[in-house]
């Protein structure tokens, strides 16, 4: 079994169990003509055999003994911080280290770059719903440049398996971590201009006739971890119009510092904090980007992009993570007019009409 | 000779334990009277529409035949599901209403099937339903205006005024049958734009602009004005007070002749109203003029006229740009949703018929009843023209029909006389709420039209009302706007209101449309979204909070205040005793 599979490379049976779901739907949308990123993933059975030829699997299940059926929320933290130790303590074989450092060079290669930074994301596996349950939970770093450097964020991503949150939701469950291996994504790191999320259907109404998009200056970890207040903006599925565009202060951006190598939250410079991020045309490649997933898979998305700097209009944008959407609420706008249902609903339920 | 086949055989006795009480039905629902031990378990709000109070007369054939048959009727007709309608009781002279709950599951589901029929066809026929219904009472008006009183034969007045009554009630019928569904539409709409994020303070505006009857009649008003302006009289109304008016206007001569001439032939023409909702005991501004006198000399204290085709360009403009923006933020889903919705509510517009319907039922639907009852007074010798307006229907009837108008029954409206002016003096202090004070109410009509809701049910229960300064309530028609407020109890004080002062009242009504046309902002205790304040507010372009439940009571005459429409705030600024030592310009 290979240790390193390539997004543009991997065989569609293969892509998810073996880069799990977020590197495999990449290969995925990349088949179907989505612009993603370069890169590859170091697989679930590298990261099984690195456990199994380091030593790591009897001493993190001993830990795991110890903890007993029902352990208090602090023993849990003690032990994830335990296994996570011993993840940082670990090294890989030379051989798995050397694998992972040849990719590493060709993917410079292939950017035409020296020590190409990268996005190292870890790629759970299992379902869907473990795949929400999980989202954020596993670490993501941005910017990581240099295969040593590379080589410490896969370690770290594998040790991200054991969180705490990680170890009681599995506890909860009654669910071995040797069910549910992890692999890891090395991914070119777009240079973002400005990056968001964008949703097939409304994320809190559910309705399916609109895109909603978020985006900010920079790249998308300030968003993701709710960290901006981004600007707001809807679009019409049926002929793609600007509803409405709510420009927001956004106040911190994630940037790239180059003395620590990262991709970091800074304060926003003022001049960009009020500006408008999105121009009509950058909105229409988000949306066609984002109902072709949705097309594709058959069910609503939610996918993260990045418009990277040197995109011109008419470019594609480039997706950088894309999964089924959870709306909590479910509505779908009525055809027509009915003055019945909408009595119904508003006059006699005994609520009062919202907007009163 | 018809053949007469005696009853008298079977009116003796009936089941043993029978009473007449037994077939003491109450009318639809619920029958109106005075408060009845036990009723402190409902909710009762005090009805602004009737400030002054009710004569006997008045109290019975409006809460019988109006409230009870009318809103009763039409929540079962149409239906409406968790309501049935209002029953009302009286304190005095003053009118409470109360909502009429249905509380049973399977009545409800019954119900709402029932709407689910009955909504759909009257909002494809509403145009026929509501001109059929219009054009039948026109005619019954045209009949009564046929009728010249004096020639009647006093025998023939008890069938004149049993006419009368059921004139009154079948336009009731006619009123509530066409205003529930109207109003369900139009909730729905409202309902539907704020679920796809429109800013719901649009939503009036999308159906605003069009000609209601009373702008009409507000016009020719306000055209009469504009004559005395340029025939010079504009010192003459200014020196007199409206109550003197005609006689000032014959004595000063000349230009002032010609104008009460004109006068007289618009009253002809538009006089047949009253300063009142379908109050038999209010004249018309035929047989009273001061209002219409008041209403005239206060117009001639602006320097300029109002421009209504102006106003009439802008409410138009301001609807189509506010149908726009709302359309250019919606899906093409949702346009189709919402055109289909505006389109129901331009066809049937609740708001335009909110004020349209009044100047067919409630502003004239009372006075043939009224002048029939004076000229039978005439007839009879009483004291006053207005003495059988103090009678109790049947008591009524029995002087129509022959029983002499002398003795005891001339001395109790003597004393009855008494009972309402006392009671009238009470209105201030008259609770606003009374029994069982809920947290909230479902009946949209105490909603939208009364303005009942939590915000407003807890401001009238508040003990420290009089002294608060910051008053919330509806935010009725947008803009803000600062002046001096004229507190009046009813449209009878309207002449007090000068040009930029602010409107305070229980709350307004259709004879109080022209006062529109000079105040800066208005504030009512009552009414909600739907109320008349609030359409006229926005028609007017005049800065408007509802439903601030204590408005009267917190805001003196005279105080300074602040309107705020926009977010239904109302501030007092100055007390009126204050403004006298520091602003002695400021009246």
């Amino acid at each position: 079994m290979q240790n390193v599979v390539w997004v543009d490379a991997v065989e569609p049976d293969e892509a998810v169990p073996a880069a799990g779901s977020k590197i495999g739907r990449l290969a995925d949308l990349h088949r179907t003509g989505v612009e993603v990123p370069q890169g590859f993933a170091v697989t679930v059975d590298a990261y099984r055999r690195h456990c199994g030829d380091a030593g790591l699997d009897p001493q993190i299940d001993a830990v795991l003994a110890r903890l007993g059926a029902e352990p208090s929320e602090a023993d849990v933290e003690a032990a994830s911080a335990e296994i996570r130790e011993l993840f940082v303590a670990t090294p890989m074989t030379d051989a798995l280290a050397a694998e992972i450092t040849d990719a590493y060079e060709e993917l410079c290669v292939r950017c035409v770059d020296v020590n190409v930074p990268t996005a190292v994301r870890s790629s759970a596996t299992g379902e869907d719903a473990a795949d929400a349950s999980f989202a954020g939970i596993f670490d993501t770093y941005l910017g990581v440049s240099g295969a040593p450097r590379v080589l410490d964020a896969i370690r770290a991503c594998w040790g991200s398996l054991f969180t705490g949150r990680a170890l009681a939701y599995r506890l909860r469950k009654g669910i071995s971590h040797h069910d549910m291996p992890i692999a890891v994504g090395v991914i070119e790191l777009i240079h973002a201009r400005a990056s968001g999320v964008a949703f097939s259907v409304h994320p809190v109404t559910g309705k399916p006739d609109r895109v909603v998009i978020e985006t900010s200056w920079g790249w998308g970890e300030a968003i993701v971890q709710g960290v901006v207040d981004p600007d707001h903006i809807e679009v019409g599925k049926a002929d793609g119009r600007v509803l409405r565009y709510d420009v927001a202060h956004k106040a911190i951006v994630s940037a790239f510092d180059f003395a620590d190598g990262r991709v970091t939250e800074v304060e926003m410079p003022a001049r960009l904090a009020d500006r408008k991020v999105l121009d009509d045309e950058q909105i229409g490649a988000v949306v066609s980007a984002v109902t072709a997933i949705e097309e594709h898979y058959g069910y609503p998305v939610d996918v993260e992009w990045v418009i990277s700097r040197h995109r011109r209009a008419g470019d594609d944008i480039c997706i950088v993570q894309s999964r089924p959407v959870t709306v909590t609420a479910e509505e779908s706008t009525p055809a027509a007019y009915d003055p019945v249902a909408l009595a119904q609903k508003y006059v006699f339920s005994g609520k009062p009409v919202p907007g009163r | 000779m018809a053949n007469v086949v005696p009853v008298e055989e079977y009116t003796r006795e009936w089941y043993p334990g029978y009473k007449p009480e037994h077939f003491d039905f109450p009318y639809v629902v619920d029958a109106p009277s005075p408060f009845k031990p036990g009723d402190e378990n409902a909710f009762w709000f005090l009805d602004f529409h009737w400030s002054r109070g009710l004569t006997p007369l008045a109290a019975t054939l409006w809460s019988a035949d109006g409230y009870c048959a009318g809103t009763q009727s039409a929540s079962e007709n149409l239906p409406l599901p968790p309501g049935r309608g209002v029953t009302c009781r009286f304190a005095g002279t003053h009118l409470y209403g109360s909502p009429i709950p249905e509380e049973d599951p399977r009545e409800i589901g019954a119900r709402a099937n029932r709407l689910g029929t009955n909504l759909p066809h009257f909002l494809q026929n509403y145009r026929s339903i509501w001109e059929a219904g219009r054009d039948e009472l026109e005619a019954t008006w045209d009949y009564f205006q046929g009728i010249d009183l004096a020639s009647v034969p006093t025998s023939d007045l008890g069938t004149l005024i049993r006419q009368g009554r059921r004139y009154h009630k079948r336009a009731m019928e006619i009123h509530f049958a066409v205003m529930y569904p109207m109003l369900v539409n139009f909730l729905g709409f409202y309902g539907s734009c704020a679920e796809m994020g429109i800013d719901t303070s649009l939503v009036g505006k999308f159906l605003q602009g069009e000609e209601t009857k009373i702008m009409e009649l507000d016009r020719e008003l306000y055209a009469l004005a504009t004559k005395a302006r340029q025939a010079g009289l504009s010192q003459v109304f200014a020196d007199n007070e409206p109550g003197d008016m005609r006689a000032a206007l014959s004595a000063h001569g000349g230009p002032a002749s010609q104008w009460l001439t004109d006068f007289d032939d618009w009253l002809q023409v538009w006089g047949h109203r009253t300063d009142a909702t379908c109050d038999v005991g209010v004249p018309s501004w035929i047989e009273d003029n001061t209002n219409a006198f008041g209403n005239i000399k206060t117009f001639l204290m602006k320097d300029t006229d109002h421009d209504f085709a102006a106003a009439a360009r802008n409410a138009l403009e301001e609807r189509d740009a506010a149908i726009d923006a709302a359309r250019s933020g919606l899906t093409r889903e949702e346009q189709a949703v919402f055109d289909g919705g505006l389109a129901a509510n331009q066809a049937a517009n609740f708001p335009w018929w909110q004020d349209d319907h009044n100047y067919y039922i409630d502003l004239k639907v009372m006075l043939p009843l009224r002048q029939a009852c004076q000229e039978l007074a005439t007839r009879v010798g009483a004291d006053h023209r207005d003495d059988m307006l103090y009678l109790f229907w049947p008591e009524l009837l029995q002087v129509a029909d022959g029983e002499p108008y002398a003795g005891e029954l001339s001395a109790l409206v003597r004393d009855r006389r008494q009972y309402f002016d006392h009671w009238h003096g009470k209105r201030s202090e008259m609770p606003k709420v009374l029994g069982t004070v809920p947290d909230s109410v479902e009946d949209p009509v105490l909603i939208e039209i009364f303005g009942i809701n939590p915000g407003s049910l807890r401001a009238v229960q508040n003990p420290d009302a009089a002294n608060e300064t910051t008053l919330t309530g509806v935010a009725a028609a947008r803009g803000t706007a600062t002046g001096i407020a004229r507190v009046l109890q009813s449209s009878d004080e309207l002449h007090r209101v000068a040009p930029g002062e602010i409107l305070v009242c229980e709350s307004t009504s259709p004879n109080w449309t022209p006062a529109f046309g000079k105040i800066a902002g208005a504030v009512c205790d009552g009414g909600g979204m739907l109320s008349h304040a609030a359409i006229v507010g926005r028609e007017y372009g005049v800065p408007t909070v509802t439903a601030v439940g204590v408005a009267t009571l917190a805001i003196g005459d005279g105080d300074k205040i602040e309107v705020d429409g926009t977010n239904g705030r109302v501030t007092i600024l100055k007390r009126a005793a204050e403004l006298v030592d520091t602003e002695p310009g400021q009246s």
